[in-house]
């Protein structure tokens, strides 16, 4: 997690082992004739194949969600709001899978804090919806980030409990929802998408990392780091597995406290802890039938390969023991399935470690551009 | 036959190193210039490169570090809550990063969640302890922002105009000259007032600026200007509310604050209307908008050991490397800023004290600043008093971290108290006062020069 002096003084020696090593003439002379074409095809991979595809989706399920919020808000029956609750989800799925790679605009333009916010302010919410202020998008995006995003528009369609129901949608409530769903989707999703693109976007930003006058990633190493780093995928996992009282799961589950998980009205709280760790395994993996990140250990170390790939299976696999066949909300199983929570903390920080310690060191020792 | 292995072996091992010294990325004297706050020195040079942790911690500090990390980064709402709650009901954001982004500078704007700057306000006189005068209705500090029901104190005007800077070579640098207002207070301002912006500033490396011993800033003063190079220097001494002590002002921008738990606590009470131990008072309290506090109880919002936590996290944050040190341009720029006197507010070496709370030994630090207040001139005068601090002097602001501060701020660095300049050397072309002599220096050197300096800062 943090480079700090001791890593100054392992860097030195490493320099020094890598003087020492340049002196003879090793023997991966072969393999470091293609590491550098792995690279580049991780990187390409990774913007066209990983990010930018995952964007779309945020687009598409950005549009839909504010499609079926207008259809509601047109017709106001109970299946229109089933609709609804169906596109957040889907559209939570695509946003809880991209902060595996919270890079670039997501976090420099705020458009993660903007939509993401916790806790949401209830206490506003209700001043706001029985106040007399206006409501347009446009207000509601100079709203505090704590009414903006996906959780006020989650409580608005769940209900406490999720229980809610369409007639219980006044005009102020409907108001703020269709509101909000414009500036989840015009204000935040599409800039976002559109960040990416053009040759002064963020994506041609990692295309060109380690080319001349690139002051966003002046070495390939440089974006490898930062993808495998805080904001990339071992900072999702510590964001979700960290065993304090930050941690996503960790916090409702040591505090007995289901109004500190995530997502409590729609139930959606597992679901978000999985997806997020999902992101960071496709990341590693590489979508779209490219090469991902582990092309480039398997390079070299396919021993380690392994390792990590086995952690992030192991990782996504153990929310299911906690779900369990009968579909347990993270809200309940924190009082009833606490041994197996237990366990994919457990199973996340071994993932973490092997980011944090032995990728980031492989990179540092076999990233040379 | 192992003996000559073995000989053979040290043989190589010493020729290897050898090759080592000889590319010529380390300096060649006893310390590393690289490590700006000693062994609280880190190497990421990311966007999260102000966010990183001193080394040495136990276990249970560096639990408590990462909760105060926590603690920094979240949000605030309005209380009743069942968590967080608190905020207000006048505030300027809702959570510490909202202004200090990635733990470095804001942008200089005001009213939106990502803005980074407030203004002080007070009207001419002294309080009890010499500190400003508040002015009546607003406090000290004009909180733009407000619960819904309740009323923001007032909103801010910020205006630029172009100012034309020309060297003796003829090229020429463009100014931003800022005009501030206020618009659409609650109650009639006072007649007198008077304002003075801030913009958020980097954190690193506080732990080390609160544990340079005081005989050691205190010697930087040069009363009466006995060196004649136009530099004098005052230490400002202020009254903290906490310990009811007179103390040596560190932290601020015109250092009217003496330690970091009154620094955070202040901002969270100012700045989010957040109430903790060490500052139990609503920052709207008396005012009208106190009818939205939410709560009669009269308890801190911030829970004692959360403050505790987040003044160490902010403590223990380490200082980033200097790049490039062995690059001759940057030699060059570093041995400008010596010749043009730079460095004679900007100190660049120092030895700290101890603090064994922190593990903090006694550590050779780069800061580049002597903590002392010094007339800055009447362009950036705020004409506003601070304790000692008249309304010209300003602190000599810590360099360090200052190349990576656009890095960590989406690519946008903003620069001086209040963000007017958007580049270092904007930021220079803006000293006068005792700054003067060193900026005419430095507008006297070739463009080549002025690049090298300007490239040696970039690596801090």
């Amino acid at each position: 997690m943090t480079r700090n002096i001791s890593n100054l003084i392992y860097s030195s020696l490493a320099l020094c082992s890598l003087t020492f090593s340049s002196c003879s003439k090793s023997s991966d002379s072969a393999s470091s004739e293609a590491f550098p074409d792995v690279e580049k095809d991780v990187i390409n991979n990774f913007v066209n194949n990983t990010a930018v595809p995952q964007y779309d989706n945020l687009v598409i399920t950005g549009t839909g969600l504010n499609n079926n919020i207008t259809a509601l808000n047109n017709t106001l029956t109970d299946d229109n709001l089933a609709l609804a609750q169906t596109s957040w989800k889907q559209m939570r799925q695509v946003w809880e899978r991209q902060e595996g790679f919270l890079v670039g605009p997501v976090e420099d333009n705020d458009y993660d804090p903007n939509t993401d916010t916790w806790p949401t302010d209830y206490h506003q919410m209700d001043s706001l919806l029985t106040s007399s202020n206006p409501l347009t998008s446009t207000d509601v995006a100079n709203l505090p980030q704590t009414l903006r995003g996906y959780h006020p528009i989650e409580y608005l369609i769940f209900g406490e409990g999720g229980s809610r129901k369409a007639s219980e949608l006044d005009a102020r409530k409907k108001q703020y929802l269709i509101s909000l769903s414009a500036d989840l989707l015009n204000n935040n999703v599409a800039p976002l998408r559109a960040s990416w693109d053009g040759s002064s976007g963020y994506g041609n930003a990692i295309l060109t990392a380690g080319a001349a006058g690139n002051t966003t990633y002046s070495t390939k190493k440089a974006f490898f780091l930062n993808l495998v780093g805080e904001n990339g995928m071992a900072g999702i996992c510590n964001e979700v597995g960290q065993q304090n009282e930050g941690g996503k799961i960790y916090n409702p589950y040591i505090n007995y406290d289901s109004t500190l998980a995530e997502s409590p009205y729609s139930g959606n709280s597992l679901a978000d802890f999985k997806n997020n760790i999902i992101g960071a395994q496709q990341v590693y993996l590489g979508m779209g039938g490219g090469k991902g990140m582990k092309d480039l250990v398997a390079a070299k170390n396919k021993d380690l390969d392994n390792k990590i790939q086995a952690a992030f299976t192991a990782a996504v696999n153990s929310f299911d023991n906690i779900s369990g066949s009968d579909n347990m909300r993270f809200e309940v199983a924190i009082y009833k399935r606490r041994t197996q929570i237990a366990n994919t903390l457990t199973a996340i920080n071994a993932v973490q470690a092997l980011l944090e310690d032995d990728l980031t060191n492989f990179i540092q020792t076999n990233v040379k551009d | 036959m192992k003996k000559v292995y073995i000989i053979l072996l040290l043989g190589g091992a010493v020729y290897a190193f050898s090759r080592c010294n000889k590319t010529g990325v380390f300096p060649e004297d006893g310390y590393d210039d690289r490590l700006s706050g000693g062994s609280f020195t880190t190497l990421n040079e990311t966007t999260q490169a102000f966010k990183q942790v001193v080394d040495g911690l136990t276990d249970r500090e560096s639990r408590v570090h990462i909760i105060g990390d926590g603690t920094f980064d979240q949000v605030f709402v309005a209380a009743p809550a069942p968590h967080f709650g608190g905020l207000g009901p006048v505030y300027n954001n809702i959570s510490c990063v909202n202004c200090h982004r990635n733990d470095g500078g804001g942008f200089p704007s005001t009213g939106s969640s990502n803005s980074g700057m407030l203004f002080r306000i007070s009207v001419p006189g002294a309080d009890e302890h010499g500190g400003p005068l508040a002015a009546p209705g607003f406090g000290l500090q004009v909180q733009d922002q407000a619960l819904l029901g309740a009323s923001p104190e007032a909103s801010a005007t910020i205006s630029y105009t172009d100012e034309t800077v020309t060297y003796p070579d003829g090229s020429t640098v463009t100014l931003h000259q800022p005009a501030y207002g206020l618009q659409n207070p609650y109650t009639p301002l006072p007649g007198n007032y008077m304002l003075s912006p801030r913009l958020a500033p980097r954190l690193v490396g506080m732990g080390l600026l609160e544990n340079i011993p005081e005989s050691t800033i205190l010697s930087f003063v040069d009363a009466g200007d006995k060196n004649g190079d136009g530099i004098t220097g005052k230490a400002n001494y202020v009254y903290d509310h906490f310990t009811g002590a007179t103390e040596l002002g560190r932290f601020g921008l015109k250092a009217n604050t003496s330690t970091l738990l009154m620094q955070v606590a202040t901002a969270y009470q100012q700045d989010m209307g957040v109430t903790s131990y060490a500052q139990s008072q609503e920052s709207a309290f008396g005012q009208s908008q106190m009818s939205l506090a939410g709560s009669s109880d009269p308890s801190p919002e911030l829970v004692d050991t959360l403050l505790n936590y987040v003044t160490f996290y902010v403590q223990t944050l380490a200082v980033p490397a200097r790049r490039d040190v062995a690059d001759s341009v940057n030699k060059r720029g570093a041995l400008l800023f010596t010749q043009v006197n730079c460095s004679g507010c900007h100190r660049t070496t120092m030895q700290t004290g101890v603090n064994t709370a922190i593990h903090l030994s006694s550590q050779r630090i780069h800061p580049y600043t002597d903590l002392l207040v010094h007339d800055m001139g009447d362009g950036l005068a705020d004409n506003r008093p601070d304790f000692l601090a008249t309304g010209k002097e300003w602190r000599t602001t810590p360099l360090w971290g200052v190349g990576l501060l656009g890095k960590a701020n989406g690519g946008s660095a903003y620069f001086l108290h209040d963000g007017r300049a958007r580049t270092i050397e904007e930021a220079i072309l803006w000293h006068g006062g005792e700054a003067a002599k060193s900026k005419q220096q430095f507008m006297q050197l070739s463009s080549a020069d002025r690049a090298a300096l300007m490239h040696f800062l970039g690596s801090l």
